[in-house]
């Protein structure tokens, strides 16, 4: 048998958080080796444009092939990770809807880029209401980090000098607001409600594959498998340390090992988690809270539907509709309010047509209606911080394996009365600033997406400054298994409302740069 | 210049062998248009009754007309098309649709039949059944015309609207 590489670093996913561990570990002159679920997709290959009358359920997908994707399209069902093939449990009572993407880049092939600071609202969250665990971080320790993510992912935005929604090195946005959203933003303006620009990573695509990965490829210090199917990390018995890692060929379902000094584990949230639990010989649950404290951010799509009345008919003057905006957390940010802890935050956009579906109409009427209302719609979207709970969790289901035989995860998550208190207040909040806007508003609901489907899902893994309570310290480390860190939305804390990938890659880079110096040094 | 004369070589030659030779090159990778199967051929009502089929026929004539500027939902094959769909959909769909249907062919396809259609919408849907049903059927009769070949043609016809086309993402091996 030939002689087994031991690879400095080998890195589980290839996503957000893999992804800005190999730029950066690369970068520093680290050899790694990067472990990837699914395959590499070429996207002049495997996409190409197709009228929707030729999909063969005529765009709208074959039914049943995704109960929990609610964003999987016909159009691009192939992208989404088969649910038959990667099978999970739930309670009946408690449906999860987890969302998952094998491929090179991960969940950053499709996500929705927004990009935002957390502030030490979120990172001191028990300081500020008693509640829940502080981070072994604040906004000082990760700033420098961001102001170097953020220029990489090239984001966008309008900095306000809030303490709830930090600055960052933005691409300054400062076109001009549509008169709707002028009226909106004045509306908000007199309810006390902060508004800002869209903060976002510019480009159709800004994943991991485009814009992590070839520098940390062209280094020539990184090794891409993919098709690899990680089922266990594995440890030495005498030193209890991590040493490599068992995988199986996605496609032949071969058995594969690497020996390693140090394992990053970014295999998004939920899988991370699962793969710690079903690897027995490494003890990294002293604490016992691995698979503990799962939380997300729960949505309320489509809060509130309104109507410019101005726009009816085209009337309207050429300015008035489009664009959009952010209107930060303003509860329980300088003083206690209301009947729950924390905040929500909206996403709104002015233009468009409202959906048929919430007009009371059919038929002639509904069409002229359609006509009437073309480009008269103004939305708003609520995103409300989940609080992170010891009973919501992810356990092994030894009943259940997946397509290459590794056991499942089941998932408990519920939305307690505080999210659900948050989501009454969005609806009515929203209303108001509708209203306060002079928009009529046609529909509104307080209605949340089910846990998960938020694709938000964070915890389980999480850092912290005491071993009893946590299982990554400060860096993302393991606080018994020194070799292992583990730099995707597991080791969050809290979430507060903002969209948490790009402090999931600050964290990331932090953690790579710790990690860099320490194989330097010796010391792992 | 070339293949002109290449071509008129061709002309100039004896039937016999002229049909022996090919004008296509041995090695080249051909690109051969490919009809879409509607475009050719029908689809059967496999999975509704003859009642159920033909009240569903009537509802979508009630939902979706057709205009000056676009067509009806029979027009789309809309009918026809969720026929299949609901044949492949999870049985709580498939009988939803059955008995909304049956229920069609009992009393009749008529406007005040559908007036749980004009009920304000809210986020939870109706409670009754018919009136769930008379929703879905709306959405699904609705989307299945948009989302024709008909109603991309009559796009073109200056009528405004959103693009019927997009990123289709291949298997991925």
């Amino acid at each position: 048998m030939a002689a087994q590489t031991i690879h400095d670093v080998v890195i589980i996913g290839s996503g957000a958080g893999g992804g800005m561990a190999a730029n950066t570990l690369t970068k520093l002159g680290v050899k790694c080796l990067m472990l990837e679920a699914g395959p590499m997709a070429d996207l002049d290959k495997d996409r190409a444009l197709v009228n929707v009358y030729d999909l063969p359920y005529r765009g709208f997908g074959k039914p049943g092939r995704f109960p929990h994707v609610t964003q999987a399209s016909e159009f691009d069902a192939n992208l989404w990770a088969d649910e038959k093939q990667n099978p999970y449990t739930y309670a009946a009572e408690e449906p999860y809807y987890w969302v998952r993407i094998r491929m090179v880049g991960g969940k950053t092939m499709r996500w929705g880029r927004a990009s935002w600071r957390l502030s030490d609202l979120e990172f001191a969250c028990k300081d500020h209401d008693g509640f829940g665990e502080n981070w072994p971080v604040r906004l000082e320790d990760l700033a420098p980090y961001y102001d170097r993510v953020e220029p990489m992912f090239r984001v966008s935005g309008r900095n306000e000098g809030l303490k709830q929604l930090p600055d960052g090195k933005l691409i300054l946005d400062d076109s001009a607001d549509s008169l709707s959203v002028q009226r909106f933003v004045g509306s908000c303006k007199q309810l006390g409600v902060p508004t800002t620009k869209p903060r976002r990573a510019t480009g159709t695509l800004a994943s991991s594959t485009n814009l992590l990965l070839p520098t940390a490829i062209e280094s020539g210090n990184l090794q891409l498998i993919t098709n690899a199917v990680v089922r266990e990390i594995t440890a030495d018995p005498q030193t209890g340390r991590a040493n490599g890692v068992h995988f199986i060929d996605r496609r032949s379902g071969r058995d594969y090992h690497v020996k390693a000094r140090t394992i990053v584990l970014s295999a998004s949230t939920l899988e991370s988690t699962r793969l710690l639990l079903n690897s027995p010989s490494l003890a990294v649950n002293s604490s016992g809270v691995l698979g503990r404290y799962l939380f997300d951010q729960f949505y309320v799509k489509n809060t509130v539907q309104a109507i410019v009345p101005e726009a009816r008919g085209g009337r309207g003057e050429r300015n008035l509709m489009g664009g959009g905006g952010y209107i930060a957390r303003f509860r329980n940010v300088d003083r206690r309010e209301k009947n729950f802890i924390r905040g929500y935050t909206y996403d709104f956009g002015s233009g468009g047509t409202p959906s048929a579906r919430v007009l009371p109409l059919y038929g002639d009427a509904l069409f002229k209606e359609l006509e009437e209302l073309r480009n008269t719609a103004f939305g708003m979207t609520t995103m409300g911080e989940v609080l992170s709970r010891y009973e919501n969790h992810a356990s092994i289901d030894k009943t259940v394996k997946d397509a290459w035989g590794i056991p499942a995860l089941h998932i408990s998550q519920k939305y307690g009365e505080n999210e659900h208190a948050m989501a009454k207040d969005a609806m009515e909040m929203g209303e108001a600033m509708c209203k306060g806007a002079g928009f009529e508003v046609i529909a509104k609901h307080a209605q949340m997406v089910p846990p998960g489907e938020s694709i938000h899902e964070l915890g389980t893994c999480r850092m912290g400054s005491d071993p009893k309570k946590s299982v990554l310290n400060g860096y993302n480390q393991s606080h018994e298994v020194k070799n292992l860190f583990v730099v995707d939305g597991s080791a969050f804390v809290s979430g507060g409302a903002q969209n948490p990938t790009l402090t999931l890659m600050a964290l990331s880079m932090r953690a790579s740069e710790y990690l860099a110096e320490r194989l330097k040094k010796g010391e792992l | 210049m070339k293949r002109r004369r290449l071509l008129q070589s061709f002309v100039a030659m004896p039937a016999a062998a002229a049909a022996a030779q090919s004008t296509a090159s041995q090695d080249a990778t051909p690109r051969i248009a490919i009809a879409s199967t509607e475009a050719g051929a029908s689809g059967l009502v496999r999975f509704f009754t003859k009642t159920q089929f033909e009240a569903l026929v009537k509802l979508a004539g009630l939902i979706a007309p057709s205009s000056s500027s676009h067509p009806s939902a029979s027009q789309a094959g809309a009918p026809e098309f969720l026929d299949f769909l609901v044949s492949q959909s999870p049985e709580p769909i498939q009988s939803l649709y059955r008995q909304g249907l049956d229920r069609l062919g009992r009393e009749g396809v008529t406007e005040a039949g559908l007036a749980p259609l004009n009920q304000a919408w809210t986020y939870a849907g109706p409670s009754d059944r018919f009136a769930q049903f008379l929703q879905r059927a709306k959405t699904d009769i609705l989307q299945a015309t948009i989302n024709s070949r008909e109603w991309a043609e009559s796009l073109g016809r200056g009528r405004r609207g959103s693009s019927p086309t997009g990123y289709y993402w291949r298997s991925l091996d």
